[in-house]
């Protein structure tokens, strides 16, 4: 089921919404396993098949979490379970997301003709990633006792669970135990309403507009030099716009259950350097590599080079986890090489007066800016072919006339490009903290003028009548 | 100071007001016409699975043209003057005989007296379910509340409609030709005669040539397309019943006038070098397909397959298919007039005499090594 659909804001979250609020003033166990079965139910609607699989994985991942918590092991058991437990969490993955890639890479390799069609549960990546993170924070002691039936909302909570934004259980479960459905916060309720309209604005209307201008670059022709540009900077602002409009949706839609999800977004294309927009793009993925692959790995503790070794590993691991193709190894492996040079240059620059300061911040987020969309060449790219021939297109400026068409696309990248520079961000405009888990305490100011909410109400009907399109979000396939 | 109830009842008041707006606006511009023809803010579209659903609601006709690609430079007009009816064309590029059928389905409501149904074997091929084909909308055709919904609370449709009502004022009018020419609007055709046909400026001669439809037979045989493997006798048969026969059967009262359409020589030529068991599966279907045809009394069955005269002068062809619009206007005057038409006394006549061009077709000489008999006979045409 997608947050775009009439489906789904018309029937499915109306009705768990008042199931949840409803139960939850007789039990909190009740709303809670209400919300596990409706997130359960959210899954099945599209991926009926794969229920199983994650019911599962939740359980297993349960039982073992719950042995690193509660038996007192030795240190070498408890060293297995942990291993036992991470190492089957990414078997599964291995086997559901990158068996087929690695039989059509010995089919290369080896000449022969295996076929292996394996359909790819949707969301894998992402739960995955939350209980292996559960896993190790359980072995390292940081994690307290949780039922089962919190435990399973936590994975399966349905506003995270497709495409994130990534949660960790330190900050989600708590929230699930101390709220429960108890009691509805309007205000809450106001300001999530809002955060979800912004969100499905972005999706249905700014991305899904965009989207026809991609195709000047990666269609099925060569693209001349100025449909390669555009192409790549149209599909830039389309990524940006779907993904932050995705994980919108899903905090708004959090919101109105009193949870807080992590932000997923901070303005990426404003960052002055690739260090800036890695804290600033895809954020929580971005911590959980972080903290569960690079730190472990060293991190910077054991030298400059080690460092940019492991910043290697993590990035093409990181590429990698976006799906099972080399063009997804070359864009970690860029975005790699992109943070080594960004480090590198940070150890050895000058220190800069205030005045050329800010022009190489200008130079800085311009450069960044150029870098990020090139990568997204390998990323969109259906193959390496493709996107070197796009990309030598661009290297080759050719004084071409611009068509209809390309003159309009030129229009529109340039008017995206002013909302991503210029304008405020969603949690920027709503006052969201995730933190200290405010929200919206500027609309109370707001509320005296209702114009507010009249142009948040607007955005609203332009999102839902911007559903026809039916897409889906591009964050899906990973 | 309102409250947060307040503010969600304001919220969601304005957001339903705003999206009530827009469909109010789609119904009063109502770029279709399905609801009504206003005669003062008016469009039509080239896309002609969506422009079907209205055409069919608004347009007075008794005579109906089915088809692919090959149908769609075909004016109505001209249909009328050679045969003295009021066409509406239904024709759909890249078209699967699912989606004809269900067209045609929903245009028979209306009774026409005649169908021109040009019959392409490629639309036979293995083909999504119409509720599971994502470049049509169902609903619409059919009327229902999802499909009517759909259409007003549509914000591609609202963008229709407001440059429909802009282009009302003369300077916008520019603007929105400009904009349809980025592929931006779909709704900017004046004329219902007009709608996929190509603009009067067009240098037709520098499109249909000889040299591209030699440049697109050199890269076919050398880069066979996927499509000439997908040849399959059973499939053919299975959908060419369920979706051609039936519809004919269903409607007795109705002529249906079916032709196969002059693929240029080059075409079958293409397919003898690179898949000889796709043309022998060619063979086989018209030889199949025609019998049956003609064992309905409805029918009159046309072969432009043989006409050698369009189908080997390769400047009337883009490529191995597309033919010029000239071609079109001979062939309605060969429908009218019975040349290239399959009798029932000898159904597969013209499949031995195309198996003959296409076997002696040289391509060095792009010729044929013999003169092939020139008999055209056929009897009379569709009236």
């Amino acid at each position: 089921m997608l947050f775009n659909s009439y489906q789904f804001i018309f029937l499915f979250l109306p009705i768990v919404w008042a199931g949840y609020f409803a139960l939850g003033r007789l039990s909190k166990n009740a709303s809670i396993i209400w919300l596990a079965l409706a997130s359960l139910l959210f899954y099945s609607a599209s991926n009926w098949q794969f229920v199983a699989l994650l019911s599962l994985s939740v359980t297993f991942n349960y039982l073992i979490g719950s042995l690193l918590i509660r038996a007192k092991l030795d240190p070498t058991p408890r060293s297995a379970m942990l291993a036992t437990g991470v190492s089957t969490n990414l078997v599964l993955l291995g086997y559901f997301k990158y068996a087929g890639f690695l039989v059509a890479n010995l089919n290369q390799m080896l000449g022969v003709q295996l076929t292996l069609n394996i359909l790819l549960p949707v969301g894998i990546s992402f739960y995955t990633f939350t209980q292996i993170a559960f896993l190790v924070d359980a072995y390292r002691g940081e994690v307290s006792r949780y039922d089962l039936p919190v435990y399973t909302l936590f994975v399966t909570y349905f506003p995270h669970l497709i495409a994130g934004p990534i949660i960790h259980h330190k900050d989600i479960i708590p929230q699930f135990e101390r709220g429960g459905g108890k009691m509805v916060g309007l205000h809450l309720v106001l300001c999530g309403l809002i955060i979800f309209a912004i969100g499905l604005f972005k999706k249905t209307c700014l991305a899904d507009g965009i989207q026809p201008y991609v195709s000047l670059a990666f269609g099925s022709e060569v693209p001349s030099f100025h449909a390669a540009w555009l192409g790549a900077l149209a599909y830039t602002f389309q990524l940006y716009f779907d993904f932050s409009g995705y994980s919108d949706m899903a905090i708004g839609i959090s919101l109105t259950f009193g949870v807080f999800l992590p932000l997923n977004f901070n303005s990426p294309y404003k960052a002055a350097s690739i260090i800036d927009f890695w804290r600033c793009w895809h954020m929580t993925l971005s911590q959980f590599l972080r903290d569960y692959l690079y730190i472990p790995l060293g991190g910077n503790r054991r030298g400059r080079t080690l460092r940019y070794v492991n910043l290697m590993i993590t990035m093409a691991l990181g590429g990698l986890w976006h799906g099972a193709a080399w063009t997804f190894v070359a864009w970690g492996v860029l975005h790699g090489l992109y943070l080594c040079g960004n480090h590198f240059w940070n150890a050895v620059r000058p220190d800069l007066p205030s005045l050329s300061g800010r022009i190489s911040g200008i130079a800085g987020a311009t450069l960044t800016f150029v870098a990020v969309v090139v990568a997204w060449v390998f990323f969109r790219a259906n193959d390496m072919v493709s996107a070197l021939t796009i990309l030598s297109k661009m290297a080759a400026p050719a004084h071409e006339q611009l068509s209809y068409r390309e003159m309009l696309a030129g229009l529109f990248v340039f008017c995206y490009a002013l909302i991503a520079w210029f304008a405020p961000n969603t949690q920027t405009i709503m006052g969201y903290d995730h933190y200290n888990r405010r929200v919206g305490e500027g609309l109370i100011r707001f509320s005296e003028r209702p114009v507010f909410v009249y142009v948040a109400a607007a955005l609203l009907g332009f999102g839902i009548l911007g559903i026809q399109q039916h897409s889906e979000f591009i964050y899906f396939r990973f | 100071m309102a409250t947060p109830l307040a503010n969600i009842i304001r919220f969601l008041t304005a957001g339903i007001t705003t999206v009530s707006f827009v469909a109010a606006i789609n119904f009063i511009i109502d770029p279709l016409q399905l609801f009504w023809h206003h005669g003062v803010f008016y469009a039509y579209t080239a896309d002609s699975r969506l422009q079907n659903a209205g055409l069919i609601r608004s347009q007075d006709y008794n005579a109906v043209l089915m088809g692919t690609s090959l149908s769609v430079h075909l004016r109505p007009s001209d249909v009328n003057r050679t045969f003295g009816v009021r066409a509406v064309k239904l024709a759909m590029s890249g078209s699967d005989s699912v989606e004809q059928r269900f067209v045609l389905d929903v245009a028979m409501a209306r009774r026409p007296a005649l169908v021109f149904w040009e019959l392409d074997d490629r639309t036979f091929f293995e083909s999504p379910a119409i509720d599971e084909n994502k470049f049509i909308r169902p609903d619409l055709y059919r009327r229902n509340l999802k499909g009517i919904i759909g259409y007003l609370l549509d914000l591609d449709i609202t963008r229709e409609s407001f440059f429909i009502a802009l282009s009302a004022i003369k300077p916008f009018k520019a603007i929105a030709h400009g904009l349809a020419a980025a592929q931006y609007l779909k709704f900017y055709g004046d004329e219902v005669d007009e709608i996929g046909t190509l603009p009067a400026t067009t240098d037709l001669s520098a499109i249909y040539n000889a040299g591209s439809i030699r440049a697109a037979f050199a890269t076919a045989e050398k880069y066979p397309k996927e499509i000439y493997f997908r040849y399959n006798y059973q499939t053919l048969v299975r959908n060419f019943e369920r979706d051609f026969i039936s519809i004919i059967r269903d409607h007795p009262e109705t002529k249906f006038c079916v032709f196969v359409p002059p693929y240029s020589i080059l075409q079958f030529v293409t397919i003898r070098d690179v898949s000889p068991e796709a043309l022998q599966t060619i063979y086989d279907f018209s030889a199949y397909a025609f019998p049956r045809l003609l064992s309905l009394p409805n029918v009159t069955l046309f072969d432009f397959r043989v006409a050698q005269d369009i189908t080997h002068d390769l400047d009337n062809y883009m490529d191995l298919l597309h033919y010029r619009p000239m071609v079109d206007q001979r062939v309605l005057s060969l429908l009218a007039g019975g040349k290239y038409r399959v009798t029932r006394a000898a159904p597969s006549d013209s499949i031995e005499r195309l198996a003959r061009q296409v076997a002696t077709f040289d391509t060095a000489t792009m010729r044929p090594h013999a003169v092939q008999p020139t008999s055209d006979a056929g009897g009379p045409g569709c009236r």
